[in-house]
Order: structure tokens, then C-alpha cells, then sequence
């Protein structure tokens, strides 16, 4: 409570001022009065309504009014909050509602005297640009004397943390001590720096709940790090706010879109999916859009939608039409509620890089060489196959294809009575993610039996089989067969008491259309009645001829062939003849069946082909791998595209099982409408949310940047502009800000240069305890900000320091030094640690994993990226100091850094101490410092020169190889490192 | 240096809740909101979902409907999971384990639970629990945080942001995980502990078996605790200046975090330092519990911690997801937990520290009384059940000796004094001492609610 009084003192101090109805009264309303009195019709307890003019200034009836304008002994609302009667009074403590504070009772008061001026709620109404100043320090200051400027070294290390993450070198500092003048410049070279990009691409991750798992129970792997390496070329190339939203919003939807353009839009497929087995689709897959409104109306609107998914806003003007309005733009993508859980799930796309496409465009050039020099050699080859019939001798070997052939039994027919089984043992153990074929002979004697399988003993049981079922081939591969399996059969039938031949090959790509089944050589005719073969099965039975699923064989069966590949069409044709080469090659050409052309030929490739051809073959054969098997290295992104409309409806209670009225896409209503020529699709939903008439996207943006320099918004509430939303003090700073911004082209760079050369940003944060008692948020800006650094960059700072960070830009996530057995503590599977560079890359790429979130980000208040977040959090606990002093990869750091004091450092002990606060702080120590560091270094010197297998334990931190230095000397520098490293003044941007 | 308060822990500011919600002109609380039964929470979580037709429902009749369909009167159009809702019948299997009257209560409780059926006279069976998920991940973070969707903060982090530390050199609310001996089961994650939308410092602080029992607790190899001294007077002599040249009072915080840190390094081996436990105390536990990570150590460790005042202790046991192989899978998962919580209920009662401790123990949904999968002779499966489950209390303020609820004989259907998940975590806080319509906490223009909009205390409940 003191805390409290305090803020509104400081409050009240800065405005003894007339009432002001957004400032002063509407937080009151709306947020003891509008749950019963406001907009939610469903939930209103009175006909009485305060959140509009009109309304609440209406006559009741007998000439009694709500609020009579200054005349709060005559107004009911007044009369209400201060009735003695508990009965009466407002808020209703009957309904569990607190009384009104005192405060809160006299402002009503006095804005009542004052004649209750209403206004409406200033974030609905666009901004304009105020014509009372024109700079950030004009608009602050209103008379009152800024701070004194910060100290150079300050300024200096504090803008380097704010633009890039990381400190400033010693080198940077020593020149901007000599030309502090140049502090314009400085800051023009940070923006343009990639580690700027990097910088800011973080900052849009926690908003776009960006991660490398799906989240939910079984956190399966995605990859969006293409999405991820969009943001930072975006940043990179300054592009505007508007082109930036437009092209994540809707990229896919703009003419001739570019890959860039649709990478981009997998902004909205960064949402959590669920893949756990049994859920009911449709609930997840409303779940998902549901997340696209919200995450829409924070990071854009700063509007608190999701409030009006089961009905309508308690505070705000947001209908519950509103919400599912918002929803129909995001409802057509042709996706699904369960998701596979070992990678993207569609829609995606393959997204190379640029040096990938350039890979991809040579390699499919050598392969389309390799096929023309290849189907150059075919009319001779076809002469030459001539020849080699024609010479074929009577004692010539049969063929058959016999590349990936793992299993051939039994030769010889084996007749199955309805009950035996030949048991073939541990063989063709394959699963969902392998290609194989089989080709067998079958005899049936009956219209049900199985095949082949290596499937449990009952018809649901798990792994896979080839069955006869009511006369139809039907093959099931199944983990639970439910809802995890993959379930076809043929049209055909097959014919009894007779042999025939049935080849089956599967392409290893857990769909059914990777099935081809051919009877006789014929292709048979799929039906697929299930296809959901989305996780790994294996039980461990044998494989089995005759039964398996519970099913038995009655006739005969031979010639059991099982290849461990795809066998290609003209493979798969030629395993139904039964003709010798030699009888073939005696038929006209004319005569021969396309099955036994296929082995003819085949054979003639496989063992007469001249070595010219059989070059060039080999050749095309590798090219050809060579080439998928980069297209398949490839990474893709999951993205959003326009399927064929779902038409939305409002959902009762936000139930997906409950829709209630259709709704079209629309914006809401409160806010000014779309225009006419653009789409009513995502697109124009883009266009509209960077148009200038929206009140909201600009106010938003600005509020944010103002967050990342100062620590908080100027809107505290930078999720929410809405009435519960804070009132910003400086409301004129910030229209002005946004309106400035949208006049630069959303210009994103100038934006934030504005802010970093303003004197509000450049004050010493220094000031007497009496003034952050009265403003410890400081929100008057009267001092620089002090703000303790974002969990990424705390690691960076360190890696940086010691000469550790890798700088590499982009690519796949990566996997540093995490404590053993997090993962799987939990269940979550094993991490596995990255060796070499993927442990010093920047934070910004650690390997994101929802559930189990990395411990050291997660410690320092990083978002657990499970949904939308936007308010940047510091908190200060005891486990953030065990972190940083215990953690390997800051002890790796301090050695490193205490390697760097030493080398680079001279030869004075103090000197090289000095270096190493230099190189995380970016000043020169003080005389006490300096002091008090260099005991502390003789200190522990002392102790590892006395106790040496002390020094090396505690030097054998992380991977990095370590220094020929002395280990006591290194061990004390380390020490000191590591102490520098937890300072204060080390983990907050002064 | 400041002064350290009970709420200092894991908080920057003396004030708590009234610091955390600073921003609303209207928020001004004071907690507990009246005289709490019991000061600390210790939940025995059963992640997967234990079937409550083999443990506390008894249903005799059911040996007459073997293999009979479910019949539409009692599904009543209920909606069930992917996993078997395609299934072309429902046969109905009765629990293949015996049951029998216990204690002066008689309450039926099944021979897979031979130590929990000594103590029902000390416990509150509730066969009447229900739900509205049917999926894990939403079931548990509904009972964990009163919402299905991610993102709101747990109900130890609630607890820890309203009521505070008791302890003062360990967290208010930990967390300990044991992974079930069978294939580990259901995944758990962190957000089942999170702070949610509070402060991060209000999120559970996980007590691991591997590695440091917490994350980075352990000074690094060749460092002594001298060594750390030394280190963290000279950090400290550093801060300190830094503060009065700034004024930032934040830097003292940090000052005596430091210092928490310290402590905590002396106080969680302390705890977990069994020498001078007596024997006879440890094995009643069982005998697993000298075995980190183990259902049966945790509990020990629960009362450790209880003992050193943490408020909310919050055990996982996975692997009770038994959608096939239950004859075999459930008496596993029995044998793990039955004695340990058990035992942990009677050397709370005999240290007198039953009255003022809420022992819970459940999972997060029940399981159907048709069989998923295949049934034999020997094997079955159950479904998730979110319309009935059982769960127990103890200690606290619960009515010791009470079987409340009851189901219809298919034990598929409430048919007396039914409890929403909202209303246990109503009962719960009001356990406490806290009113649940008033611990809120304004976010996204919303006073959040651990209950939300819902929940009743169970009266029928209290002692």
C-alpha cells in the first residue's frame, strides 16, 4: 500500500490539474462499474449503462439522472459509491465487489462539479499530431530541468545494449571517449550493424510466440528458422512497419508473391499444435485461428480481443460478433487441429536460402545433362538390346530384381490351412518413415487370410500387414489403430484357387498415396480409409507369412520377395513374370507383355549394357540422388495460405462445438472500417491494420519501441489500450511519436534513432533516493532508464566479453550448454548438447523447446514463447545469482574472460583487471573498484597457488580449450571475471 | 543491508501483492482473508489419469455387465477422445481387483492400495470429481492453472503470490517429479508450475534427483565456501557503492538476492541431507525412498520441506495412462505410490503437523469404464474419463474419515454432491485462507482468477 500512495502522489503531483475524464475517471468505471453497467449485454446487471455519454447522462425517469453535471449531491452515480446503506451501495459488496477507495470517490466528485466532461476513449480516436511541441524532450520536460547528461561511457554502453544486445568494445569505447560529439554517428553505424537486426528479430519473437517445438503434451519438433531468418534480413533492410505487417499478415495473398513474401506469413503458423493422439480435431484447429485474432489484436491493436471470445468486452466496445469476425480471416488455411509431431505440418512450403536455390538450380542443370547424355544413348541401346535377345543363349541365368531384396522365401509353394503360420523371424522390420516393397505368389482358398505381416496377433494390433479381406487386398501399418495407422484396400478382388501375382510398394512417405499395389502386374485401385500413419510403431513380433492381425491363410503362397526400397514402376511390373529371360527374348516384340518387356529390359541394363552407357546411367543415377537428396536437406516453412472458405460462425461461450450465427471476415466495429477496394481477406485485413485511419497500430508500435529503450511503455499496459489500459502521462509524446512514425513511412530505424537522440534518453539515470521513491517506475522520465538486461542478452554480454561469441547470422537453432536430464526429467526426450560453434552462438538462436523452455532464459523472465507476449518482464531472485555464478556457460566465459585480462591485458595485474571490467562494463574502474577487485584477485591467488588442484577443477569449465597461462594466475582472473560478470551493473543497462 | 522479510525471497519488495498489483487504483488486499486451516499445500499429482474404478469406485454390478455395450442412457452423447471414439463397441469390463471396507468409515478401497486403505479414517475420498478435458495437456493445466489454454499462472504461483514465503531461505512453492517405473509416461511441463501472467518470481522452483537438486545451486569444482564468501563480499562491497551513487533501489535488492543465494546453498543440501533422519522414519516410507527421484523420496522431501515451511509442494508421479495393458501397468504405479503417500499422512499426523497441512492426491481426469483396445482375458484398457474421478484430502481442515460423492453403477455418471475442478481449487484456497472470487490479478484489462469465473467451496468437505 505504500508503494501505492506513493505512485499516486507522484501521479497527483505531476497533475494537480482539472479532472480529466480519461485520465482520471474512466479507469474508475471501467473497472469497477462496466462488468454490470458496460458493454457485455449477456452480463449486464442494469439498464443503466457508463460507458457511453449519452447513456450514462440520460434521464432515468422523474428527472433522475446517473450523473447530473456538476451537481454530484443530485447524480445517482454519486449518490451510489457514497451511500451509508450497505445495501445500496456501489459496487455491490453482496456480489463480492470492494468498496471504491476514498480517492476514487473524490475524483468522481470533483469531475462531476467540474461539469463531467466526457471524452471518448483516446486510443479509438486516431492521433494527430499536437501542435504544442515537436521533440521527445520538449514534450517531457514541460518546464521541469532534465537530469544532467549521462557520463560518455555510459551512454556509450548503454546505447550499444539497446541497438545490438551487446556491449561495446574496448576499442569503441576508447574512440567515442576521444569524440563523444560523434554520438549521432555511433548510433547511425549501430542501426545499420546486422547484430541490430539480430536485436530486434528477438524482440518480434516473443511477440510471434516464435519457437522449435509445437508445444502441448507431446512438443514435437517444427522448423520455422527460415521464418526466423526472414525477420532478420527484414530488419536488416530497415523495411518498413507497413510492408513488414503486410507481408506477414498476407504475403501469400500479394500479386506474384515472392518466396520471401510467403516465408513471411509464417508469423501466423507460429502458434502452438497439438499432436496429441485422441484430441478432437476441430477443437484444436478453432484453438489455433483463436490465437491468430489474439496475437493480431495485441501486437497490432494492443487490444485485449481474446477477452471477446465467449461474449462480448467487459470494458471495451468489442463485440463478441467482433471476435469471430476477426476469426473468418484467419479461418480458411487448408491446415488440421492434429499436427504431425516430427516435423512441419502443412500448409508449408520449401524455403531455401538463397545459396541453397543457387545449389538446388546446379545441381537440377548437372541432372538434366546427366538425363539428355543419358537418353542420347537410348537408340542404340535399343539396337543393342536387339542383338543381346537375338544372342541370348538357352543356358542364359533368369533375372529378377534383386537390389534391396532382404528376404526370398520360400521357394517352393507352402500350403496354409487356415491355421499355421511360417514364422520368417526378426526381418523387414520396417516402420512409418521407410520404403519397402513386397511381391509374393498367392493361391487363396478363402476370401479372408493374411499375407504377410509383422503386425500383433489381432486385427488392431500394431505394426503392419497385407491381408485378404472379403476378397479385397487390404494392407494396414498402424501404431494405434484408431487413430494412428494407415488403412487401405483394392477394388479389386483377387481370385480364388488360383495363383497370382501381388506386388506392393510403399515410398516411406507415411501417406497412402505413397502405396501402389499391382495384381498380376496390374495396378490395382486404392481406397484409402484411413491415413493418419503420423508416429513410429514396432512391435516386436516376427515377421510372419499366412497370419498375423489375428488372421490366417488358407491356400498357398510362394515366392515371398521383400525389398527394403521402393521398387521403381517398371521394377515392381517386372517381379510378375515368371518367363525366363531366354522364353522371352524368343517372343516377337509384339507378343510380349509390358511386364515382360520391363524384365527384359531391365536385365539387359542391369547385365549387357555397353560401360559407355552404363557411365552415363550411373551418372544420371547420381545426379538424381545427389539431387533429392539435397531437395530434401532443404528446410521448409510452415506458412499460411487461402484455402477454400471455412465459413465461420460466432461460437457460443467460445465453444467450438457450439457455433451459433455465421459471421463474414470483418474488422470491428468500433474502429473505422475497411475500405471498400480492398479485399475482404487477409490482405485487406494487412492494409487495414498499417492504414492511417487505424488509431491504433502506429500508437502501438511506437509504445513498444519506447518499452525496449526505456524499460516500460508509455502506456505501461502495452498489451492493452483499451479502457483498463493505462492512461499514458505523456499521451502527447506519444501521438506524437506515432504520427511521426507513420509521416516517416514507418520508418523503424528512424523511430528508434529519434528516441536514442533525444536528452530524455541520454540522462543519467542517477538520482536521489527520495526520487525513485516518488517515481521508482519512472514514469515522469526524469532520469535515463535503468533496466536490467533481457535474458539473452545477459549470455550474450558474457560471450561477447570473452571473446567466445560466434557470430554467425541465421540457420537452424542451436543447442548450448543446458544442465543434463531437463528433458527428460520431465519426459520431453534427451537434449542433446551442441559441440563447437552451436554453444557460442547468440541467445537469439538457442534451440527453443516450449515445454521445457531454457532454464537460464527462463530464469531472467524471457516469455516461454507458449503464447503471444508483448510487456517485458525483469524480476530479481535468487536463483538469477546461482545462475550466473554456476551456470558453465558464464563460468566458461569468466575463464575466458579472465584469458583475455591476462593476454590482452599487460603485464600489471591491476592493468589486466581493469581491462576485464572494461570488457563487460565499458568504463575504466574506479580507484575504490580497482581496489577492491585487486584484493579480491591477490586473494584468490593466494588460495590457488596453495591449493593448485583447486585451480585446475575450477578452470575446467565448458569445451573451449584453455590457455597455457599460469592456473592459479588464470584461476584468480577468472574469478574476478566471473565476479564482474555479476555485478549489478553487468546485468542492467544503465 | 535491508532487512529481510518472509515475502523477500523471491521478491524485490517488501510489499508483495500490494507492490505486484500496483497499477490498478483499486486493488488493496490483505491475505490469508480469514483464519487459514492449513498453512501449507502438499499435492501428490498422479499425471496420466488413474483409473478410479480399480482404486476408490467400487462398482460390484458391474461383474454381471462383463462385455455387455455401454448403454446410450449412460453415455448420454458424452463425448470421447480420437483414440476410441471410432471403436465399433464399448464392452463394458469391471475392474479386475478386489475391494473391501476399511476403517471405522468402512470406506471401499481396492487391494492394490493396501496402505492407503490404513488411513482412510484420516483421509476425505471424493468420488465425485469432474472435469471438462479429455486430453492430458489440458486436463492437467486446467487443474493446474483453472484454464485449459496455456498462460495462466499455476495454483502454487497464486499461493505464493498471495500468502508469501514461510520459509526463509527456501522457495515458497516447489516442485519435484518422479517418472513412474514404467515407459515414463504423459511429458509434463514447466508452464504446469509457472507463474502464468504474475511475476516469474511466484513460479515453482523445481527440486531435481539429477544434477543440482536445484538448477545451479552448486559451486563449481576447486570453489569452497570460504571461497564463495570471499566472492560475495567484494560483489557485494561493489554493489553497495554502485547503489548510493545511483540511488536505484534495485541494486540493493540484488544485494540481498545474492545473499538468499548463499543461504539457499547451505539450506537445500541441509534438506536433502538424510544423516539425521531416523531410519525407521525413512523406511516407512518404503523402500524406495533413500532413492532420489522416486515417488517415495519426494514424499519424504515433501515433509522435509513442510517441516521448513514451503507453502505449496507440488509432487508429479507420471505414467498412469493406461489406455491398454492396465492389469499389468496400474498395480505398478500402486506399488510405487501407495505406501509413500500413505506413510507421508501418518508422519505428518505424528510430527502434529496433519492439522495444519493439506495433503492432495489425484490425477486429472478418471478413466471410461469401457475398454479401449482390445480385451481378453487378461488385458484391458480405459479411455480418459473426465466425468467422474477420485481424489483424496487430508489434514488441513479436511473432514477426516469421509467418502463424498457418488456415481451411478457404471461409475461413468455424478450422481451425488458432484465437485468441479473449480470448486476443489475454491476449497482448497479456502483451506488457506483465501477467498478465491478475491485473490485476482489485473492483466490484459482482466482481473484473473485462479477459478476464473466458477468454483464453490466444498462445504460438505470441511471439517
Amino acid at each position: 500500500m505504500i508503494c501505492f500512495l506513493i505512485a499516486v502522489l507522484a501521479t497527483a503531483a505531476l497533475l494537480a490539474q482539472p479532472v480529466e475524464f480519461n485520465r482520471d475517471i474512466r479507469p474508475i468505471l471501467s473497472d469497477r462499474c462496466f462488468a454490470c453497467h458496460g458493454p457485455d449485454a449477456a452480463n449486464r446487471k442494469s439498464p443503466l449503462r457508463l460507458d457511453g455519454e449519452a447513456d450514462a447522462k440520460k434521464d432515468l425517469g422523474r428527472r433522475r439522472f446517473a450523473i447530473l453535471p456538476g451537481d454530484p449531491a443530485n447524480s445517482l452515480l454519486y449518490q451510489r459509491i457514497t451511500s451509508a446503506n450497505n445495501a445500496l451501495r456501489m459496487p455491490p459488496q453482496s456480489a463480492g465487489h470492494a468498496a471504491l477507495p476514498p480517492a476514487a470517490i473524490a475524483s468522481i466528485k470533483r469531475w462531476i462539479e467540474q461539469g463531467a466532461q466526457w471524452q471518448s476513449h483516446w486510443s479509438f480516436v486516431a492521433p494527430t499530431r499536437p501542435a504544442t511541441h515537436a521533440s521527445i524532450d520538449a514534450f517531457v520536460r514541460q518546464g521541469r530541468k532534465p537530469n544532467p547528461p549521462a557520463s560518455p561511457e555510459t551512454l556509450l554502453r548503454r546505447v550499444h545494449l539497446d541497438l545490438t544486445g551487446l556491449p561495446p568494445s574496448p576499442a569503441d569505447v576508447d574512440t567515442f571517449l576521444l569524440n563523444p560529439s560523434s554520438y549521432e554517428k555511433v548510433v547511425d553505424k549501430l542501426l545499420a550493424s546486422d547484430a541490430h537486426a539480430e536485436r530486434m528479430a528477438l524482440r518480434w519473437l516473443d511477440a510471434a510466440r516464435y519457437a522449435d517445438t509445437n508445444g502441448y503434451q507431446s512438443d514435437g519438433v517444427r522448423d520455422m528458422w527460415r521464418w526466423r531468418d526472414w525477420v532478420i534480413d527484414a530488419f536488416r533492410a530497415n523495411m518498413p512497419f507497413d510492408k513488414f505487417t503486410i507481408e506477414q499478415i498476407a504475403g501469400d495473398l500479394l500479386p506474384n508473391a515472392t518466396l520471401a513474401q510467403k516465408i513471411a506469413t509464417g508469423f501466423h503458423r507460429n502458434h502452438r499444435t497439438n499432436a496429441e493422439g485422441g484430441i478432437v480435431e476441430e477443437e484444436f484447429r478453432v484453438e489455433y485461428v483463436a490465437d491468430r485474432v489474439e496475437t493480431t489484436s495485441t501486437v497490432w491493436l494492443g487490444l485485449t480481443l481474446g477477452c471477446a471470445r465467449c461474449h462480448d468486452h467487459k470494458f471495451d466496445p468489442l463485440k463478441q460478433r467482433d471476435f469471430y469476425s476477426m476469426f473468418a480471416f484467419f479461418n480458411n488455411v487448408p491446415e488440421r487441429g492434429l499436427v504431425y509431431n516430427f516435423g512441419n505440418e502443412e500448409p508449408m512450403i520449401k524455403a531455401p536460402t538463397p545459396q541453397m536455390a543457387a545449389r538446388l538450380a546446379a545441381l537440377d542443370a548437372t541432372l538434366a545433362a546427366a538425363k539428355s547424355n543419358w537418353e542420347n544413348y537410348q537408340p542404340k541401346l535399343a539396337a543393342d538390346q536387339k542383338q543381346w535377345e537375338k544372342k541370348l543363349p538357352k543356358s542364359a541365368p533368369d533375372w529378377a530384381v534383386n537390389q534391396g531384396l532382404i528376404y526370398a522365401q520360400p521357394q517352393t509353394p507352402v500350403t496354409f490351412d487356415g491355421t499355421k503360420t511360417v514364422d520368417a523371424g526378426d526381418v523387414a522390420k520396417f516402420n512409418y518413415m521407410t520404403p519397402y516393397s513386397f511381391s509374393v505368389w498367392i493361391k487363396p482358398a478363402s476370401e479372408t487370410g493374411a499375407i504377410l505381416s509383422r503386425i500383433q496377433d489381432y486385427w488392431e494390433g500394431e505394426g503392419y500387414g497385407l491381408y485378404i479381406k472379403n476378397g479385397n487386398l487390404h494392407f494396414v501399418a498402424t501404431r494405434r489403430y484408431t487413430d494412428i495407422s494407415m488403412r487401405l484396400e483394392t477394388t479389386e478382388k483377387v481370385r480364388l484357387n488360383q495363383w497370382q501375382h501381388v506386388s506392393f510398394t510403399y515410398d516411406g512417405s507415411h501417406k497412402a498415396k505413397g502405396v501402389r499395389i499391382r495384381i498380376d502386374g496390374k495396378p490395382a485401385t486404392i481406397k484409402t480409409t484411413f491415413d493418419e500413419l503420423t508416429y513410429p510403431f514396432g512391435p516386436k513380433v516376427p515377421f510372419l507369412i499366412g497370419g498375423g492381425g489375428g488372421l490366417r491363410f488358407k491356400g498357398e503362397i510362394k515366392e515371398v520377395r521383400v525389398y527394403d526400397r521402393a521398387l521403381t514402376e517398371e521394377e515392381a511390373l517386372s517381379t510378375s513374370v515368371t518367363e525366363s529371360l531366354e522364353t522371352i527374348a524368343r517372343l516377337p516384340a509384339s507378343q510380349r507383355t509390358p511386364a515382360q518387356q520391363a524384365k527384359l529390359h531391365l536385365a539387359f541394363i542391369e547385365t549387357a549394357m555397353n560401360a559407355d552407357a552404363r557411365v552415363a546411367l550411373t551418372a544420371r543415377d547420381n545426379a538424381q540422388s545427389e539431387r533429392d537428396k539435397f531437395h530434401a536437406s532443404i528446410p521448409t516453412v510452415m506458412v499460411m495460405q487461402e484455402g477454400p472458405k471455412r465459413q465461420a460462425f460466432l461460437l457460443k461461450r467460445g465453444a467450438y462445438d457450439a457455433p451459433g450465427e455465421p459471421v463474414d471476415p470483418a474488422t470491428p466495429a468500433a474502429l473505422p472500417p475497411m475500405k471498400p477496394e480492398w479485399p475482404s481477406n487477409r490482405l485487406g485485413l494487412a492494409y487495414w491494420l498499417v492504414d492511417r485511419n487505424n488509431p491504433l497500430t502506429a500508437r502501438v508500435q511506437v509504445n513498444r519501441a519506447w518499452q525496449m529503450f526505456f524499460g516500460q511503455g508509455l502506456v505501461k499496459t502495452v498489451e492493452d489500450f483499451g479502457s483498463q489500459g493505462e492512461w499514458p502521462l505523456h499521451i502527447d509524446l506519444l501521438d506524437w511519436l506515432a504520427v511521426e512514425f507513420m509521416d516517416s513511412g514507418w520508418d523503424q530505424r528512424a523511430l528508434e534513432k529519434r528516441i536514442v537522440m533525444s536528452q530524455t534518453y541520454r540522462q543519467s539515470s542517477a538520482a536521489p533516493p527520495e526520487a525513485w521513491q516518488l517515481d521508482p517506475d519512472n514514469r515522469l522520465l526524469a532520469r535515463g532508464p535503468r533496466v536490467r538486461l533481457a535474458a539473452p542478452f545477459v549470455r550474450d554480454q558474457a560471450l561477447a566479453a570473452a571473446g567466445l561469441l560466434v557470430p554467425t547470422i541465421g540457420g537452424p537453432s542451436v543447442k548450448p550448454y543446458q544442465p543434463p536430464g531437463l528433458w527428460q526429467e520431465l519426459g520431453g526426450g534427451g537434449y542433446k548438447e551442441d559441440s563447437g560453434d552451436g554453444l557460442y552462438r547468440k541467445s537469439l538462436y538457442t534451440y527453443w523447446k516450449r515445454t521445457v523452455g531454457p532454464p537460464m532464459m527462463l530464469n531472467f523472465d524471457a516469455p516461454t514463447r507458449e503464447g503471444c507476449i508483448v510487456r517485458e518482464s525483469r524480476t530479481n531472485t535468487p536463483l538469477q545469482a546461482l545462475n550466473l555464478m554456476n551456470d558453465v556457460a558464464f563460468l566458461e566465459a569468466a575463464r575466458k574472460l579472465g584469458e583475455r585480462m591476462i593476454r590482452e591485458g599487460g603485464l600489471d595485474p591491476s592493468a589486466r583487471l581493469a581491462y576485464g571490467w572494461k570488457l563487460v562494463l565499458g568504463r575504466q574502474p574506479r580507484t575504490g573498484e580497482l581496489a577492491s577487485i585487486t584484493i579480491a584477485y591477490h586473494r584468490f591467488l593466494t588460495r590457488f597457488k596453495t591449493d593448485p588442484a583447486a585451480a585446475e577443477a575450477f578452470l575446467k569449465q565448458g569445451e573451449s580449450l584453455r590457455a597455457p597461462l599460469d592456473p592459479a594466475e588464470l584461476a584468480a582472473a577468472a574469478t574476478v571475471a566471473s565476479l564482474i560478470l555479476n555485478l549489478d551493473e553487468a546485468v542492467t543497462k544503465d | 543491508m535491508n532487512p529481510l522479510t518472509r515475502r523477500h525471497f523471491f521478491g524485490k519488495s517488501a510489499t508483495g501483492i500490494g507492490a505486484a498489483a500496483l497499477g490498478s487504483l483499486l486493488s488493496a488486499e490483505t491475505l490469508p482473508h480469514f483464519a487459514p486451516k492449513a498453512k501449507r499445500v502438499i499435492y501428490l499429482f498422479q499425471s496420466g489419469g488413474p483409473s478410479q474404478l480399480e482404486l476408490f469406485d467400487y462398482k460390484p454390478r458391474l461383474v454381471d455387465k462383463y462385455k455387455t455395450e455401454l448403454p446410450d442412457s449412460i453415455r448420454m452423447g458424452q463425448r470421447l477422445t480420437g483414440m476410441s471414439s471410432t471403436q465399433s463397441t464399448f464392452p463394458v469390463v469391471p475392474s479386475r481387483f478386489k475391494f473391501s471396507q476399511h476403517g471405522k468409515s468402512g470406506a471401499w478401497v481396492s487391494e492394490l492400495l493396501p496402505h492407503t486403505s490404513q488411513i482412510v479414517d484420516k483421509i476425505a475420498i471424493i468420488k465425485s470429481v469432474y472435469t471438462e478435458a479429455i486430453n492430458h495437456d489440458p486436463a492437467v493445466t486446467f487443474l493446474q492453472t483453472g484454464s485449459q489454454i496455456a498462460g495462466r499462472p499455476s495454483i502454487g504461483s497464486w499461493m505464493a503470490y498471495g500468502l508469501g514465503a514461510e520459509a526463509k531461505n527456501l522457495p515458497a512453492f516447489v516442485v519435484m517429479i518422479s517418472p513412474g517405473g514404467g515407459t515414463g509416461g504423459q511429458p509434463l511441463y514447466d508452464r504446469l508450475w509457472g507463474s502464468g501472467f504474475l511475476p516469474t518470481r511466484y513460479q515453482g522452483v523445481k527440486f531435481r534427483s539429477v544434477g543440482d537438486p536445484v538448477l545451479y545451486l552448486k559451486d563449481p569444482a576447486g570453489f569452497t565456501r570460504d571461497d564463495r564468501r570471499a566472492y560475495l563480499d567484494t560483489l557485494s562491497e561493489l554493489n553497495q557503492s554502485k547503489a548510493a551513487e545511483l540511488g536505484d533501489p534495485e541494486i540493493s535488492t540484488r544485494i540481498s538476492q545474492y545473499e538468499m543465494a548463499f543461504q539457499m546453498q547451505s539450506s537445500v543440501p541441509e534438506l536433502i541431507d538424510l544423516t539425521k533422519e531416523s531410519p525407521t522414519a525413512i523406511d516407512s516410507y518404503g523402500p524406495d525412498a533413500r532413492k532420489p527421484g522416486t515417488f517415495a523420496y519426494n514424499c519424504l522431501m515433501a515433509r522435509r520441506l513442510a517441516e521448513r515451511g514451503v507453502r505449496f509442494i507440488q509432487l508429479y508421479h507420471r505414467d498412469w495412462d493406461h489406455h491398454g495393458g492396465l492389469p499389468d501397468g496400474l498395480p505398478k504405479r500402486c506399488k510405487e505410490t501407495d505406501q509413500p503417500a500413505a506413510a507421508l499422512v501418518k508422519d505428518l499426523e505424528a510430527r502434529g503437523m496433519l492439522d495444519d497441512t493439506l495433503v492432495i492426491w489425484g490425477g486429472e481426469f478418471g478413466r471410461t469404464v469401457y475398454c479401449q483396445g482390445r480385451l481378453t482375458e487378461k488385458d484391458y484398457g480405459r479411455d480418459h474419463h473426465p466425468r467422474c474421478f477420485t481424489m483424496w484430502m487430508a489434514g488441513g481442515g479436511v473432514k477426516p474419515g469421509l467418502t463424498l460423492g457418488e456415481t451411478d453403477d457404471y461409475g461413468y455418471n455424478i450422481t451425488a454432491d458432484p465437485v468441479h475442478v473449480h470448486d476443489l481449487q475454491a476449497t482448497i484456497m479456502h483451506l488457506m485462507g483465501v477467498d478465491h472470487t478475491k485473490l485476482t490479478f489485473r492483466f490484459a484489462g482482466r482481473h484473473f482468477r485462479l477459478t476464473d469465473v466458477h468454483g464453490a467451496v466444498a462445504a460438505k468437505l470441511l471439517a
